[in-house]
């Protein structure tokens, strides 16, 4: 049998033409950006057959999480299962590889929507197909920290904070500086809400003071916002607004706009403690602006609520009575409010005698406040 | 030594990182070149053309989130090799198209990870070399 024959016989992978990480990214970026209906048999062959290009869409996905959730936790699920189909992909350990990140990107997608018991089955397949890779190790720590991240999401922060200290020395022994700053920071965020906020300040100011921290726009942001939490909450709400104006340009420039949104409204809330009615009027309709768009309902209708306050304390109750009748029918719809909740009644009725109830709103904004 | 085949080695836009990915690769590939010829006992041609698919494997595994710089996944991708290079022979030992001896039967049934492991202590040496000649 001639040399060649034999090659041949090997049951290997077509070679493909070696693409650069840019070519694949453009490749890529044509996939990604094309809605189900745009996108060409011929498109979705090349891109889901190709080993890089299927490597860029992964980390085009990975970086589109934090603002465009939904449709990553989309987009990730419909990659893992094209490929799931596929006997081979690529080289060596790379279909298990592929199929790993698929599905740790959209687990980490679906804990962002809160669909925590389908991020828990996502991240259940990452593992399972990580285990099978070359070099499992950077990869199953990305699960972990993802598991503890659910952990924090559904309030148990002991156990999220005993299994930290362990992983952020995985992520340190691994050389992934980025991922050991985020468990300082989930760390952070565990003891902020298990009432240790004295604990909480020391590791985020430790953060914020760590060089390491300023090339991670998004993260840095996050801590300053935190900061600025904590400093309200100790009473300290000078200290909070200069916080907040540092994080909300790093925040915007690494597209976590969800965290954007939420800080508006921090912004808002500081600039009426701080007597800047008017200013906070527009930084409480920015934030709704925002959530509106994230098609976060709740949270939308909680600072119309916050807003109607301000625009009432501007005596501008028309706009105010607006903001409320807005409000009320997603309080209602969404079950913001226990079961025959009194207060609702009061205010609908002073907003169609145009006399707001002021009590009325008040008690109920707070009460939307607690349970959201 | 190089990678031979010109649609490995012709990358338009290259970045820094796949420039010393390929760097790598060129360097450990005379080792990468005994492992599949010597020890698994390929045949010239078949061990050039099996390199060519290591170093696109390769090329992407450094792309990984986590993955430390090229020159630290060398060790892998040695495991890649000797893995590659064993299911090669088993493949050509298994249809028959290739006769099977003791020794390419002890190294058959040894994992890929091991034997990856006694190249690496070549790859230190290697390294220890380059670095006293610098």
């Amino acid at each position: 049998m001639p040399e060649t024959g034999r090659i041949l016989q090997f049951p290997q992978q077509v070679r493909r033409k070696i693409l650069s990480s840019a070519e694949a990214g453009l490749v890529a970026n044509r996939y990604l950006g094309a809605s189900e209906s745009e996108r060409s048999e011929e498109l979705r062959l090349v891109a889901l057959n190709d080993p890089d290009v299927v490597l860029a869409i992964l980390a085009q996905l990975r970086g589109m999480a934090d603002g465009s959730p939904s449709l990553v936790a989309s987009e990730a699920r419909d990659v893992y299962r094209v490929l799931a189909d596929k006997q081979s992909l690529g080289f060596f350990d790379e279909r298990d590889y592929f199929l790993g990140e698929s599905a740790l990107i959209a687990g980490s997608a679906l804990r962002l929507l809160g669909r925590r018991d389908e991020a828990e089955l996502w991240l259940d397949r990452a593992e399972a197909s990580f285990r099978h890779v070359v070099n499992p190790g950077p990869a199953l720590a990305n699960v972990s920290y993802a598991r503890l991240t659910l952990h924090y999401d559904c309030g148990r922060y002991d156990r999220a904070l005993s299994l930290l200290p362990s992983l952020a020395l995985s992520f340190e022994k691994l050389s992934m500086r980025r991922e050991a700053l985020k468990c300082r920071f989930l760390e952070a965020m565990c003891l902020k809400n298990s009432s240790r906020t004295t604990e909480a300040l020391r590791k985020l100011e430790l953060l914020v003071s760590d060089p390491a921290l300023a090339s991670e726009s998004g993260l840095l942001g996050l801590v300053l916002l935190n900061l600025g939490d904590l400093a309200t909450y100790e009473g300290r709400r000078r200290e909070a607004l200069p916080l907040y104006q540092r994080a909300l340009p790093l925040l915007q420039s690494s597209n976590q706009a969800f965290a954007v949104a939420h800080l508006k409204g921090l912004i808002g809330e500081a600039l009426r403690a701080d007597g800047r009615v008017a200013a906070a009027v527009e930084s409480f309709r920015a934030a709704i602006a925002d959530y509106a768009a994230l098609g976060m309902v709740t949270w939308v209708a909680y600072l119309r609520l916050v807003l109607s306050e301000s625009l009432i304390a501007l005596s501008r109750n028309r706009e105010a009575e607006w903001e409320i009748l807005a409000a009320l029918p997603t309080i209602e719809a969404e079950k913001m409010l226990p079961e025959g909740f009194a207060a609702v009644t009061l205010l609908r009725e002073s907003v169609r005698r145009r006399q707001t109830d002021g009590n009325a709103l008040r008690e109920i904004r707070q009460q939307v406040k607690v349970s959201h | 030594m190089e990678i031979s085949d010109e649609s490995v080695t012709r990358l338009t836009d290259e970045s820094p990182l796949e420039k010393e990915v390929k760097l790598v690769f060129q360097d450990t590939l005379g080792l990468i070149h005994i492992a599949l010829v010597a020890h698994y006992g390929m045949h010239d041609s078949e061990a050039t053309e099996l390199e060519k698919d290591l170093y696109l494997w390769f090329h992407r595994f450094c792309m990984r989130p986590g993955t430390r710089s090229p020159r630290e996944a060398r060790p892998f991708l040695l495991v890649a090799c000797c893995q590659f290079a064993r299911e090669f022979q088993r493949y050509l030992v298994g249809t028959g198209v290739r006769e099977s001896d003791d020794r390419l039967q002890r190294l058959l049934e040894r994992e890929p990870s091991e034997v990856a492991q006694d190249f690496s202590r070549s790859l230190e040496l290697l390294t220890f070399r380059q670095t006293h000649d610098a």
